[in-house]
């Protein structure tokens, strides 16, 4: 005969649970998380309602450059008396966009890469190690450019293809195509230190005796890699995911500053600052809109990470 | 003791405050040394091997032509390596005295043969020159180049003797001692060009610093690239006595903007150029510092009829057509510019045929008679530009007017300066933008250009028409009717429209007012050898 639990029971709780419930206690991560999402809609909804309004960031006026705020274009003209708001607007799309598919991409690869050498360790493990190590030193920007480089006139003649043989919007398809070497290449070399993270906790949790016991249970080694570690993983993971976008919407910024980002007339957040730092004596809100929107995501998003830090992995001092 | 040692430390301090105070430009202005900005690392200094502005700002320093320009007044010959001239009643022999003291930086003389040399070496069909034409008012110059006549003692340049220079023309030139201004017509020391290789061979190491000796007030210090090359006064020049400046840096600033910032800061004398928001702001706040001057030269775009599509005369002027050249003007350079109507810009008695203006009605039914109603299956083109701002920003402009006008899709391609010119060079790109400043003040020096093979031609087009009428004019004595032939020709030129005409240049730069006996001219050949340093 078993008597009914109390009512008053408290509920049992979960890391997660726990992670929230810090989350949103610590302000400026909320903050950070609401910037985040407004500049997000801004840029993903608020940009295509103003094109479907027809507002059109390559339109040019050459009668009304550098015009102040006015009803017709909320953040006034550029150097071509093109609107500046739908500019940094369309501008975030491209940097965003890169930010967040770099990020998925070199976690993915921080996972399996990281995972693995933990898992297995010994000498598989500390050679992959040594290849990132290898990897590490070199030049990142550089790399960056080289690769570049050595894609771009590939990735043109795939865009021509989908133009000329599927029909596909060109304006669409080139303004996309152009993030796309500048992806892979940021992709291709911005997974080491993921992996080196992935690799720390992998190579501790393998010690652990859940994972004795699941393999004792005959387990494969992928599913006690990917079932059972990686969820005790996941913290760390989130909070150097978080911190990586910024950084990569950075190297956005840096390769197109530097002229290597985005093709005339697109736009992108490293373009925009890089041409506006022109007139900078003449005409600074050219650089101002772009630059503070550029340092609010960047804030917002470095918030949010440290939040998270905090929330999901409560024994990190703070430093 | 105490109060000795405050004391030393408050005099140190004062002093090295006093010196932190001087600008940088202060500080070159005491040593005499005049810094400018010059847009671009120059593709190099061999002379016979160039064709920019900025190099010949470069080489206008190091070498002096047979005439030099006056410090202020156009179409006036000085004396330069020669001393005296003079020509025979049609203007076909002309003879140069060179000068007696005449010598190269190392003391070794310069002769007549040094001319000869020079000129046999631009001429030579095997080395690169791309501005050889330049050359071909001299007898026989152009069969030797195009190798129609394998000798080369068949050039109308001798030497009569060490300080005798005969000049032997194709046609009457009157005008000659002014071409001989031009850097094409610069003598190269011999006796150094042969220690580094063959008359022909290029990119040798003799333009190095320490290899190189020139003839001109100065010569070559130190070159440091990306950084600066700097000149120093050369003693073994015939006239050094006029020469006040101990040395001129030149800075590659290709950002206008860098520049203008690095001028307001006080870190150079006198900038390239101006970008167009800064001339409003430099007309206010400094207008005793703000030059802007008439300048012989046109802005244009090449147009690769190796390209099926822009093959057809009927599409160029159909994209020259829908450019706006006023709203460009007025809205992009803001420097005074005039719409360009024709290649020649307005100097003298010659008049421009009117061929290009915005119509973009005139400009859409051209496109539909080509074939391409509405821009309709017209193949997207690439215009290739300079990595500069400037590029960039008329660039986008063209694109925006093409696509509003003719709905049309280009993409901008910017590549670095020397990628930008090897392109022109090899005929690797669709439309191009590209410029001519004058050589010297005659029509010709924008008609020329576009001959057959001309070096600085890069259009594929070429027409026998055209060029009997470039003949015709230079065997046609009376000046008057010399001019009518030569618009007759450029007529042809534009009507086909291998290059579009864009606009005409002004120059606006910024420049100290320390500097002086810096005047406006025409051709913006300085003189450096008349500019000095004012010190306070």
């Amino acid at each position: 005969m078993s008597s009914a639990l109390p009512a008053n029971l408290e509920k049992g709780t979960s890391l997660w649970k726990d992670a929230r419930h810090r989350l949103f206690q610590n302000k400026l991560a909320v903050l950070g998380l609401l910037v985040i999402i407004f500049i997000f809609s801004a840029c993903f909804i608020g940009g295509p309602i103003m094109h479907k309004m027809g507002i059109d960031p390559n339109k040019q006026d050459l009668s009304n450059q550098f015009s102040g705020p006015s009803s017709g274009h909320l953040l006034g003209t550029d150097q071509l008396g093109r609107d500046l708001l739908i500019r940094i607007l369309d501008g975030g799309q491209i940097s965003l966009l890169i930010a967040v598919l770099a990020t998925c991409l070199t976690v993915s690869i921080g996972i399996v890469y990281g995972g693995i050498a933990g898992y297995v360790g010994g000498r598989l493990g500390n050679t992959m190690m040594r290849i990132v190590d290898g990897l590490l030193a070199m030049p990142f920007i550089i790399i960056v450019i080289l690769f570049r480089e050595l894609i771009s006139a590939r990735v043109e003649i795939a865009g021509l293809y989908l133009t000329d043989h599927w029909d596909w919007n060109r304006d669409l398809v080139i303004r996309f195509s152009n993030i796309l070497p500048l992806l892979i290449a940021i992709a291709a070399f911005g997974w080491l230190t993921m992996s080196r993270i992935v690799r720390t906790s992998a190579a501790s949790l393998a010690q652990q005796e859940f994972v004795e016991a699941a393999r004792s249970l005959g387990l494969s080694h992928r599913r006690i890699l990917f079932r059972h570690m990686l969820p005790n993983m996941l913290g760390p993971i989130i909070i150097y995911a978080t911190l990586t976008i910024p950084s990569f919407i950075l190297y956005e910024a840096t390769l197109s500053f530097i002229g290597l980002g985005i093709e005339p007339p697109n736009s992108s957040w490293g373009t925009l600052i890089k041409e506006g730092a022109n007139f900078l004596e003449t005409k600074p809100a050219m650089i101002y809109y772009p630059s503070l929107v550029f340092s609010m995501t960047l804030f917002a998003f470095n918030f949010l990470g440290d939040g998270l830090r905090d929330a999901l992995d409560p024994k990190a001092a703070k430093d | 003791m105490r109060i000795a040692k405050a004391l030393l430390t408050l005099s140190t301090g004062l002093l090295i405050a006093s010196c932190e105070n001087r600008t940088s430009v202060e500080k070159a202005t005491e040593a005499g040394i005049l810094v400018i900005g010059n847009s671009n690392e120059p593709k190099g200094l061999d002379l016979h091997l160039v064709s920019g502005v900025l190099e010949s700002n470069i080489i206008r320093a190091l070498f002096e032509g047979l005439c030099v320009e006056h410090p202020s007044e156009d179409g006036i010959a000085l004396p330069g390596a020669a001393a005296s001239w003079s020509a025979n009643d049609d203007f076909t022999v002309w003879t140069f005295k060179l000068q007696p003291e005449g010598q190269w930086s190392d003391g070794v003389p310069v002769t007549a043969h040094d001319f000869v040399f020079s000129y046999q070496r631009m001429l030579h069909p095997k080395i690169p020159a791309k501005y050889s034409d330049m050359l071909y008012f001299i007898k026989g110059a152009e069969d030797y180049n195009k190798e129609r006549n394998p000798d080369p003692n068949s050039i109308g340049a001798r030497a009569i003797d060490d300080h005798t220079l005969e000049i032997t023309l194709r046609g009457p030139t009157p005008f000659l001692p002014e071409i001989t201004k031009h850097y094409t017509w610069y003598p190269v020391p011999r006796h150094i060009v042969l220690e580094y290789g063959k008359i022909y061979s290029a990119f040798t190491d003799w333009t190095d610093p320490g290899n190189m000796e020139s003839n001109g007030p100065f010569k070559l210090k130190s070159w440091n690239p990306t950084h600066h090359i700097e000149v120093e006064r050369n003693l073994h020049y015939w006239d050094a006595k006029t020469v006040s400046l101990n040395g001129i840096r030149y800075l590659p600033i290709s950002n206008t903007y860098t520049e203008s910032r690095m001028f307001l800061d006080d870190q150079i004398h006198m900038t390239y150029t101006l970008p167009p928001e800064m001339i409003p702001y430099a007309q206010e706040h400094m207008p005793e510092m703000l030059r802007q001057e008439p300048y012989v030269g046109v802005r244009f775009m090449r147009v690769n009829t190796l390209n099926k599509a822009l093959d057809d005369p009927r599409v160029r002027h159909a994209l020259a057509a829908a450019i706006n050249q006023s709203a460009l003007i007025d809205g992009v350079l803001r420097g005074g510019q005039l719409p360009a109507h024709g290649i020649t810009p307005p100097f003298g008695d010659y008049v421009t045929p009117n061929a290009v203006n915005f119509d973009p009605e005139k400009a859409r039914k051209l496109l539909a008679d080509a074939g391409y109603p509405g821009g309709k299956g017209f193949p997207e083109f690439k215009f290739l530009t300079t990595d500069r701002d400037a590029g960039r920003r008329n660039a986008e402009a063209f694109q925006a007017m093409w696509k509003e006008h003719l709905g049309i899709n280009i993409r901008i391609e910017q590549r670095e300066w020397t990628t930008y010119l090897q392109r022109q060079y090899d005929a690797d790109y669709d439309i191009c933008a590209g410029g001519w400043i004058g050589d010297y003040l005659d029509p010709t020096t924008f008609l020329e250009m576009w001959i057959k093979d001309g070096g600085n031609n890069n259009t594929a087009w070429s027409s026998k028409e055209y060029e009997a009428k470039l003949r015709e004019a230079e065997n046609t004595a009376d000046a008057k009717r010399r001019l009518e032939i030569l618009a007759e020709a450029e007529t042809i030129l534009v009507t086909d429209l291998p290059v579009i005409p864009v606009y005409w240049y002004t120059t606006n730069y910024l420049l100290r007012p320390e500097v002086e006996g810096w005047e406006p001219l025409l051709l913006n050949n300085h003189p450096f050898k008349f500019v000095r340093l004012k010190k306070n």
